[in-house]
């Protein structure tokens, strides 16, 4: 059985690279685009239960097993059962979304990616991010250097978080607002 | 509609952030271990966000500051457009850094194989499109921005640069932008420009000579081959559906089926032939899935009686 650790590690390192290709391949065979987001959310959680057990050999054959698996289950189970969608999943071959072009980018690109992706956040998120992470201020100090509370800090914090995870892994970046009472009032489209 | 994504996402941003500062205690990690077991949904979410966040720390490489200790600057100008894809950057020092840093010129060849669908960002921030069998080849330096459509077809959403304008090679002729939406297409000799935002010049481009150019604009479609260009204007619908292929969807309007298997055949390895004379004629209309070749000579069987045989490289329909 993998620990933890081992398993963050191989997550990271062999699934995380895979989001872009994985992202295009549930839009394209499922009909609902607001739930393609969730249904690569559990792909990842069955991906990490069954590493537990065992790693893969071809983690990224792995993934797209799932993935395929899981869209063929839930199109099963969905109560408007659409005959022609089953058949059509099983006819699927994840082989060309494997074999599109996927390179790892170098250190440079990266950091290019990362400052594109800074530049999609609004002014004030931006800000909390390079204060957090170009001179290391905490959220007390990130809170007195910009004149708003510590709460507000901690929400454009995770807001940039998120922002920034999404467009890393090769989405968009969109940032969501969330009204008091955390009701999303936009939805996320990586 | 509750999303486990987003609820998951949510909850593990506020663990990050919470873990980022000082006042971490033993309640606190005995709560954070709890969450995150709770779930393997917990962990891909938490570890998805810490994997990002801690490949941030090179932001430190790239010698930004923060706008607080940038006073000298003056407030900069970066703009964040609501649309989801139309990035307007404004011309501030922050922005363009490193830009005009990019040199010597960075050549890069981007391929997709049959059935391909790849989505690129450019250096100075343009997506692009590439759709099935496509080649494209870039040089983005601080100097400008040029692309070789090698072959097939892109769809580009231009960052807009007044001083840089964006140039799209394709065979003998070049187009030439500022900040806009379009898509190039390739076949052989033939060149097909559609907008589907702001404006592009149509030129004829032969061994370095630029002449006979056009200004398209939001809507307009040219077709240029040879000594030709035919600039039509279409309903945005209609640029839209000659673009479907984004979404992997293939659209058409009494299409005679011959054009439409051609048009399957660019996405698909097992090819379409249409042997009888007479079907080759037949109109079609419709969305099709692009990838579904097969599917949709089962259509031609229920909807026309077409004969239809399945083989390892090849569909026949014949009458």
């Amino acid at each position: 059985m993998a620990d933890d650790q081992a398993l963050e590690a191989w997550f990271c390192e062999h699934v995380l690279p895979l989001e872009r290709a994985l992202t295009s391949f549930i839009r394209r065979n499922w009909r609902a685009e607001d739930e393609v987001q969730d249904l690569r959310h559990d792909v990842y959680a069955m991906a990490i239960a069954g590493a537990r057990k065992e790693f893969p050999a071809d983690s990224r054959a792995y993934v797209f097993a799932i993935t395929r698996n899981h869209l063929i289950n839930r199109a099963k189970r969905a109560q408007i059962v659409s005959f022609d969608h089953v058949v059509d999943l099983e006819h699927v071959d994840p082989r060309i979304d494997m074999l599109a072009f996927e390179r790892q980018l170098s250190a440079r690109e990266e950091l290019r990616r990362f400052q594109i992706g800074l530049d999609l956040l609004s002014p004030r998120i931006r800000e909390v991010v390079l204060l957090r992470k170009v001179e290391g201020l905490d959220a007390r100090q990130t809170a007195s250097r910009m004149g708003i509370g510590i709460d507000a800090v901690n929400r454009q914090l995770a807001m940039g978080m998120k922002a920034l995870a999404d467009f890393m892994l090769g989405g968009t970046g969109k940032v969501i607002r969330q009204s008091a009472s955390r009701r999303s009032t936009r939805r996320n489209r990586p | 509609m509750s999303s486990r994504a987003r609820d998951a996402h949510d909850q593990a941003a506020d663990w990050l952030v919470r873990r980022q500062n000082p006042e971490w205690s033993v309640r606190d990690q005995a709560d954070f271990d709890f969450w995150l077991n709770a779930s393997d949904g917990n962990k891909a979410a938490y570890w998805r966000l810490k994997h990002s966040w801690d490949r941030a720390d090179r932001i430190r490489a790239l010698g930004l500051r923060s706008n607080t200790t940038r006073a000298l600057f003056g407030k900069w100008i970066g703009g964040v457009a609501a649309a989801i894809l139309v990035m307007i950057m404004g011309a501030s020092y922050f922005v363009w850094p490193q830009f005009s840093a990019i040199h010597p010129v960075e050549t890069r060849i981007f391929q997709t194989a049959v059935g391909g669908h790849e989505q690129l960002i450019l250096a100075e921030g343009s997506k692009v499109e590439l759709n099935t069998g496509s080649s494209l080849r870039t040089a983005i330096s601080g100097r400008g921005r040029e692309v070789w459509l090698e072959k097939g077809e892109a769809y580009f959403e231009v960052t807009h640069a007044p001083d840089h304008p964006f140039v799209v090679h394709a065979g003998d002729h070049k187009v030439t932008v500022l900040g806009t939406k379009f898509a190039v297409r390739r076949d052989n000799g033939k060149v097909v420009v559609s907008v589907v935002e702001g404006r592009v010049q149509l030129a004829d481009d032969k061994e370095g000579h630029t002449s006979r150019l056009s200004i398209l604009a939001r809507g307009d479609r040219a077709v240029a081959q040879g000594n030709t260009t035919l600039v039509s204007s279409q309903p945005v619908g209609q640029i839209e559906n000659a673009l479907s292929w984004r979404s992997g969807m293939l659209t058409f309007d009494a299409t005679p089926l011959e054009d439409v298997a051609a048009e399957f055949n660019r996405y698909n390895r097992v090819q379409i032939l249409i042997v009888d004379p007479q079907a080759k004629l037949i109109p079609v209309g419709g969305r099709f899935p692009a990838s579904k070749a097969e599917a949709f000579t089962r259509l031609l069987h229920d909807a026309y009686g077409l004969k239809v045989e399945v083989g390892a490289s090849q569909i026949k329909v014949s009458r």
